[in-house]
């Protein structure tokens, strides 16, 4: 995994991750997007559920496009950004079924299925594309202050 | 993610610590299956859990109706507040029977 950090201007910080689709990576992420969150000024609950977000994000690609292979190329692109971050990740496996994203019934006992739903229920703006480049996953969320 | 074991009278009580995620998951599914073999009683203790994803959440469902399948018990309690967060963003309160004390855990439902 290399992270690296450039700062574009002074409320600007732009972190990136290059890692295999290991979940032993999962808290070093968690970790750095709490980080992020805070920093923007998002209080603790909503930090909680941006890295949850994330993380869901970063699992699915480990579990559904790399099906738990442990040599799967991730990048993850992580932008704060004035009262906004942004997320950017890629792989390059199996695209996303686009029926089994939020296909499951909300507040229902079924096993599967629940991390799409925290993404979009959290994130502002969620989008799943697929190029030749491989998958993206982009997801956005702004702060909100209280006036 | 530590997971530690206390038996009572008819209850297994099973302390959870650290964050369960995609990692760590199927290690607690496997004990949190074995343990309810054993027992008439599952209690789980998550005051200490600092983390829970999607596929945390998963594992205590699938617990869950295997409890009810083998007409056991399995109850929550001490839910912490990152814990109480994850419940709510994924609308699963009242799949679950949760409770605030270990003590109104280990009573009969």
């Amino acid at each position: 995994m290399s992270a690296t950090e450039t700062a574009a201007d002074s409320r600007s910080i732009r972190v990136t991750f290059v890692m295999a689709s290991q979940p032993c990576y999962l808290p070093v992420v968690r970790a750095t997007v709490g980080q992020l969150a805070a920093m923007i000024g998002w209080e603790e609950t909503d930090t909680r559920a941006i890295i949850m977000a994330v993380d869901e994000a970063l699992a699915n690609v480990i579990r559904h496009a790399y099906h738990g292979r442990p040599d799967g190329r991730v990048e993850l692109e992580c932008h704060a950004a004035g009262d906004e971050l942004r997320f950017r990740l890629r792989d390059t496996g199996d695209s996303p079924d686009p029926a089994r994203i939020c296909a499951r019934t909300v507040g229902s006992n079924e096993i599967g299925g629940l991390g799409t739903h925290i993404i979009r229920d959290v994130m502002d703006t969620v989008s799943y594309q697929t190029s030749p480049e491989g998958n993206w996953f982009v997801a956005a969320k702004r702060l909100r202050r209280k006036t | 993610m530590n997971i530690s074991v206390r038996a009572s009278a008819t209850t297994q009580i099973v302390d959870l610590e650290g964050d369960v995620d995609l990692g760590s998951s199927p290690s607690l599914r496997k004990k949190l299956f074995d343990l309810l073999r054993e027992s008439p009683k599952l209690a789980i203790n998550l005051k200490a859990l600092r983390y829970i994803d999607s596929s945390g959440i998963a594992t205590l469902i699938e617990v869950l109706k295997d409890a009810q399948s083998l007409k056991k018990e399995f109850v929550l309690f001490n839910l912490s507040p990152a814990v109480q967060d994850v419940f709510r963003l994924t609308h699963v309160n009242r799949i679950f029977r949760i409770c605030d004390s270990e003590e109104e855990a280990v009573s009969p439902a």
